[in-house]
């Protein structure tokens, strides 16, 4: 346009003067110039405070965060990044997953080819192999530290119960993507950890075959449905298979939503939302996303560093007659599996999983301590702070005892004891009789439940009734279970009371 | 509010037809819920068709009986683990007869192993030891071991079918459950 009106126009002076040159513009201005940048990106990209909400705000992704946000609740120190590692590291596992795929096939005369293929054959299908596989791992790790973080600053309390709930089923939903998903190698790991976790669905109260009061056969029980059939097989792959790839990463996909919008709607967690210290806020764009992009950076870093070392184990092909001696199961399901041997299967592999989670679930309702939300403190919940935190540390001893204190047989052998499969060890179970059993569970329950509200009023009177019940349940449950675990090592005690014709034994 | 309307139409002694009793639902509230109920109907029916949709009417799963052999095949008073890898049974025969044992752990299905020396099973799984007649004497298995039906063929071998077990004392000892040796001669 400048250039024609140059044109037009008659030289004004004698001396002839140069023509105008239109300004130089770089590719760069002509692309961010153009109608289609524009039509995709309605903000500049200077560092102003009007870009910078833009940015925000502008972005289907991006706007899951607020555009401000208070300086207190990105310190690093407080929330770990957790929460946001744990959700890459599931991105991680949505790539490395659906590429994993263009390559497998769940059927039981392939799937195993498969896996060795991926190893040696495909280029990159090792390194995609133990990404997908410690990514997994890492998820579990972070999802749960994620829920210590929660619980230790309060930040499950008012008005958060809700996304508390939505994130404890999360972390169950986590444990299930592990599990169907180590089925799908076929090796021998596989099979025996699938065999042995569907069997627990055949000790369900009533809908399991081999439950307490069952109603069914083996074949319409929960252990069928599961499986597809009789067997760890065909059916059971492919069912895994479905479960793994397409139906949980929907359900978990659609709950990370709600659990994202509802910490935007509801806040970062602070004792008082109006306090100056919570008003003091940042731009997310930079300072938080930058934290996040961080974070991402180094857990990749560590990831692919990992993987370049480490290989993911692959057993030999799943043999559905002989089971590995031990056998045992990833380390995030060693503890349950450790369970399993105190506890009948509807008691540690049904009934104590249930109460966990459902326990983790009524933790806001029943926790009337208003203060502690926010930060990090042992001396305004002391009670709350133990009690977690045993739970946790009861779980991690499970683990360590399964992973490391177990051999040949599933029997006690300390990490520095070599192993025999051979060893002679001669030793007996033996039972409680049932009215001794009966009045040792009966004057458990009945004193714990009696005494703590006689001798701390202050404490029953807090709680109210219902929920002092609960609370107490749930406490003599944890202390009934390191009872029992005792009486089994250091005993020999197998059933304090037993009615084998109802399946139920405790 | 509808209800609310509902109500008020016809304590006002006004329904749309028919006599009119206090509290008696109107027509379009009438509609309105049998409406919500079929829908609510439809959704159960829906779920539970979806859940009987996931169990299967026919299984493609390997044969449950098969045949072991001649019975002086087997030591007397022995486990034999011949069959343990293939088709997951024990073989034994002990001075009286035979019955076969499947090679099942009955607290979470594995498959535990034969040791001779403490002529005990053990399962590598979660510990439990049974003895030689399937009983459990450690570990968190709740029952004895299953014992699979057991007969002759007409040529003269054992034929073992794990589509029957049995495994209550007293029960599992007679039947199609002990082949005595009288029999197999």
């Amino acid at each position: 346009m400048p250039e024609q009106t140059a044109v037009q126009q008659p030289a004004p002076a004698p001396v002839p003067t140069p023509k105008p040159q239109p300004p130089r513009r770089s590719i760069h201005q002509i692309v961010t110039t153009s109608k289609i940048w524009k039509s995709i990106f309605r903000h500049d990209f200077k560092d102003t405070p009007r870009t910078r909400v833009m940015r925000i705000f502008g972005n289907v992704f991006l706007h899951l965060q607020p555009v401000r946000i208070p300086r207190s609740a990105i310190r690093v120190s407080y929330s770990w990044g957790l929460g946001g590692i744990t959700f890459f590291l599931f991105l991680i596992l949505t790539v490395t997953g659906v590429l994993l795929m263009f390559y497998y096939r769940p059927s039981v005369t392939g799937a195993y080819q498969d896996m060795k293929d991926l190893e040696f054959v495909v280029t990159l299908g090792l390194l995609l192999r133990n990404m997908h596989r410690w990514s997994a791992h890492a998820m579990v790790v972070c999802t749960i530290l994620h829920m210590i973080r929660v619980f230790l600053t309060g930040a499950y309390k008012a008005p958060r119960e809700f996304n508390w709930g939505v994130g404890i089923v999360l972390l169950v939903l986590t444990l299930l993507l592990s599990f169907t998903g180590y089925l799908l190698p076929w090796d021998q790991l596989a099979l025996w950890a699938v065999t042995v976790g569907t069997n627990m669905a055949s000790a369900t109260p009533l809908l399991g075959a081999e439950g307490p009061f069952s109603i069914v056969t083996p074949m319409n029980d929960a252990r069928f449905v599961t499986l597809g059939g009789t067997i760890v097989g065909q059916n059971t792959l492919l069912r895994f298979y479905v479960l793994h790839c397409i139906a949980l990463p929907l359900v978990l996909f659609i709950l990370v939503s709600v659990h994202f919008w509802r910490v935007r709607k509801d806040g970062f967690s602070t004792p008082d939302p109006k306090s100056p210290a919570y008003q003091d806020k940042v731009d997310t764009w930079p300072h938080l996303i930058a934290r996040e992009f961080l974070a991402a950076l180094l857990v990749l870093i560590l990831l692919t560093g990992a993987s370049i070392f480490r290989n993911a184990p692959l057993e030999e092909a799943a043999n559905p007659n002989r089971t590995p001696n031990p056998s045992k199961a990833p380390w995030y399901f060693a503890g349950l599996q450790e369970l399993l041997v105190y506890f009948d299967p509807w008691i540690a592999g049904v009934v104590l999983p249930g109460v966990i989670v459902v326990g983790l679930l009524a933790i806001p309702f029943i926790d009337p301590n208003p203060k502690g939300i926010g930060y990090y403190s042992i001396k305004d919940r002391p009670l709350a702070n133990s009690i977690f935190l045993f739970g946790n540390f009861l779980w991690f001893l499970l683990i360590a005892i399964g992973m490391y204190c177990r051999g040949p047989n599933w029997e006690w052998y300390w990490p520095w004891e070599p192993w025999s499969s051979h060893r002679i060890t001669m030793a007996r179970t033996w039972n409680i009789p049932n009215p001794i059993g009966l009045a040792l569970i009966g004057g458990y329950f009945a004193l714990g439940m009696t005494l703590p509200a006689l001798l701390k009023r202050e404490f029953f009177k807090q709680l109210g009734l219902i929920k002092y019940s609960i609370v107490m349940g749930l406490l003599l449950m944890m202390g009934g279970v390191v009872g029992k675990i005792l009486l089994r090592l250091l005993l020999n005690v197998k059933y304090i009371v037993s009615f084998p014709q109802f399946n139920l034994n405790i | 509010m509808a209800n609310e309307t509902a109500v008020a139409q016809s304590a006002q002694g006004a329904p749309a037809c028919g006599g009119g009793f206090v509290g008696e639902l109107s027509r379009k509230e009438f509609l309105r819920k049998l409406g919500w109920a079929c829908f609510a109907t439809y959704m159960v029916g829906s779920v539970l068709a979806m859940l009987r949709f996931m169990f299967p009417n026919v299984l493609y799963e390997p044969p449950t009986s098969f045949k072991a052999g001649k019975p002086d095949e087997y030591p007397i008073n022995s486990v034999s683990t011949k069959w343990t890898k293939s088709k997951r049974v024990w073989v034994v025969r002990t001075p009286k007869g035979f019955y076969a044992l499947w090679a099942r752990c009955t607290h979470l299905g594995c498959t535990p192993n034969w040791f001779e020396s403490e002529r005990r099973f053990k399962c590598p799984c979660h510990g439990s030891n049974f003895t030689m007649q399937g009983d459990v004497i450690f570990g968190p298995a709740p029952k004895p071991l299953y014992r699979a039906a057991i007969a002759k063929t007409d040529d003269g071998q054992l034929l073992i079918d794990k589509g029957r077990l049995e495994n209550r004392p007293g029960a599992r000892e007679r039947g199609d459950f002990f082949l005595p040796h009288a029999e197999n001669a």
